[in-house]
């Protein structure tokens, strides 16, 4: 599908910055006109054929440049339950880049072209929201350790203690993504999107991105969410053994009750950069600005900031004595 | 040029504070010093040598850099100070003079006997002074004997604690660095003497640099580090903010034990104090060995 625009039949894309629907030919705002057909290998737009991977769900007709959104990858047994739009735009992403960048001091200066961020692509990311409900069982021996002193003697006493907690949580909507293109560390590492502005999945966000439909099953996944919220369990099960000396665990068990999964696509800016050579890969969350990626190192930087903290507190030391030795 | 100002602002800023402060306290020491005056009263003094390495355990460099320093802080303290390095046994220079003088005595005798034939004192022949000897020659009880010799306005000063402060810490370096050792003594009694012990401890010249360099080792490893982002995620991010719910808490006393044990003290060097003594001076001290 493609959604053209009603007064002047151009492509209408979602706009993030003004939060709705927008024609960047005349400029009109909610103008869009659902326009079904087209398939994989063709443009539903010019009929030019499409270059379609396995798992794409929306992308951009190279000959004509529209954005199209493909039916049989978002109906169905792939049509998303949830979606979160994106609500940063591709200037806001790129202004994410640069205040990053400015914070990673070695970075060369003539790292990142405004020419060639242009380049940076929305990407709808497919996750599978798992729930559940924990159960948490621990009994552990905590001991508690007090030292005085009293005339030339030390004393030490320690106190045990057995220590019981059976401990409940809801886990709501813990993501993990269902994207063999996105590796899992960077795409954990974007992590917490507000899920406050999801929405039911309506094609038209699409407009404007690209997208992927998810690449794994729910079941094929769910090993990486129960362990993230087992972590988050064993965290905070130990918050609630503080004020113990060390505590030795006699007996836990986690029972982790999945009680839903749902199917999202969450937004991501991604941006490939090729720099002396290498291929740098940075993502923001398209909705928070979170910026994930890593930068090339300038050792001319490097060593003259270093020769500068050398010299300096070298001096400092130097002088510091001085001033010591005359008081 | 101007991101390297604006990040290393407060470096050059904490430099320049130092630079300031230092430039103070010299333009103060300076003009205390001025105000104080230069002139020595006791002119009858033998000699104006301060360093006597007659057991030879400096090289020619570090007894001019000590003869430097005390030079400095004779003035600044308007006491003399003396140091004497022996090789030699003092048991029958020492019991020619005092008969029957036990062994850890011998070097308190040389010292004194010393101080007054030369005429040592700022303020007048045996006067403001303090004399370290130091004998490396091992007696016949297999000791070796240090003695550290106070007269004058220094006798009242310091107390056995004091002494025994001065000569521990010529102790912690004589055998692996005696200059280093004498550079302490040197500078303990300076601080001593001037009524301000901020500072008492001996920094070797090193020690900035290498404080620089792993500052600077520090700082490019921290900044080098690639690190794609941070993990902003807590416990609490999947459970809507709500707090966990404990059905069960419960911590259930068991029983309790008592170690005790003694503290091991530890006894002080061997050491002594002398008072009176032959001649015209009277003399303060104490002695250590080895």
């Amino acid at each position: 599908m493609i959604f053209k625009c009603k007064n002047c039949g151009g492509n209408v894309v979602y706009e993030p910055g003004r939060g709705r629907m927008y024609c960047p030919h005349c400029e009109s705002e909610d103008s869009e006109e659902k326009i079904q057909g087209g398939t994989l290998a063709q443009c539903v737009n010019c009929g030019a054929p499409l270059e379609v991977q396995d798992y794409t769900s929306a992308s951009r007709c190279g000959h004509c440049g529209s954005y199209i959104v493909f039916n049989e990858r978002v109906e169905g047994v792939y049509e998303p339950h949830l979606l979160l739009p994106f609500y940063i735009n591709k200037k806001a992403a790129v202004e994410a880049l640069y205040r990053e960048f400015s914070r990673r001091l070695f970075t060369p200066a003539d790292f990142l072209s405004a020419k060639s961020l242009e380049k940076m692509e929305g990407i709808y990311v497919p996750f599978w929201l798992y729930d559940y409900k924990a159960c948490y069982d621990y009994t552990g021996e905590g001991v508690r350790v007090r030292t005085w002193t009293s005339g030339n003697t030390e004393y030490t006493e320690r106190s045990y203690f057995e220590v019981i907690r059976k401990m409940e949580l809801d886990f709501d909507r813990v993501p993990v993504d269902a994207s063999y293109a996105m590796e899992d560390g960077i795409m954990d590492l974007m992590e917490p999107y507000d899920y406050g502005q999801l929405q039911g999945f309506d094609p038209k966000y699409m407009s404007g991105f690209y997208g992927e439909v998810y690449n794994q099953e729910a079941s094929q996944l769910e090993d990486r969410a129960r362990e993230k919220s087992r972590s988050a369990a064993e965290e905070l099960m130990q918050e609630s053994l503080h004020g113990y000396t060390t505590v030795k665990p006699l007996h836990r068990n986690l029972d982790l009750r999945g009680t839903g999964t749902r199917y999202a696509l969450m937004p991501v800016w991604q941006y490939l950069y090729r720099y002396k050579g290498e291929v740098y890969q940075y993502h923001v969350n398209g909705q928070t600005g979170k910026v994930i990626g890593t930068t090339p190192v300038s050792m001319g930087k490097v060593l003259g900031y270093s020769a500068s903290v050398f010299a300096v507190v070298t001096a400092v030391c130097c002088l510091a004595v001085r001033v010591l030795e005359i008081l | 040029m101007r991101e390297y100002f604006r990040y290393f602002k407060w470096m050059y800023i904490v430099l320049g504070a130092v630079v300031a402060l230092l430039g103070m306290l010299s333009g103060g020491h300076w003009a205390l010093s001025r105000m104080s005056g230069h002139e020595r009263d006791n002119q009858s003094c033998t000699t104006r040598e301060r360093v006597f390495d007659y057991g030879d355990v400096l090289t020619e460099e570090e007894e001019e850099k000590l003869r430097k320093l005390i030079a400095k802080r004779e003035e600044q303290t308007r006491c003399d100070i003396v140091l004497i390095t022996l090789q030699e046994s003092l048991k029958d220079y020492a019991r020619s003079i005092e008969p029957g003088v036990s062994y850890d005595q011998f070097v308190r005798v040389y010292a004194e006997q010393f101080y007054e034939e030369h005429g040592f004192g700022y303020d007048r022949p045996n006067g403001d002074g303090i004399v370290l000897v130091d004998n490396w020659f091992r007696e016949d009880d297999g000791r070796i004997y240090t003695w550290l010799c106070t007269t004058g306005r220094v006798k009242e000063k310091y107390s056995d604690a004091a002494v025994n402060h001065i000569l521990d810490n010529v102790y912690r370096y004589v055998e692996k660095d005696p200059y280093r050792a004498y550079k302490t003594y040197i500078n303990d009694f300076y601080h001593d003497m001037m009524g301000v012990q901020l500072f008492t401890l001996y920094v070797p010249g090193y020690v900035p640099w290498l404080v620089g360099l792993l500052s600077a080792v520090i700082f490019a490893f921290c900044n080098r580090r690639s690190k794609k982002g941070d993990k902003t995620t807590t416990a609490l991010t999947y459970t809507g903010g709500m707090q966990p719910v404990f059905r069960i808490r419960q911590d259930r006393f068991l029983r309790k034990s008592v170690v005790s044990r003694k503290i091991q003290t530890s006894s002080g060097g061997g050491g002594g104090r002398s008072g009176g003594g032959g001649g015209g001076g009277s003399h303060g001290g104490g002695g250590h060995s080895r």
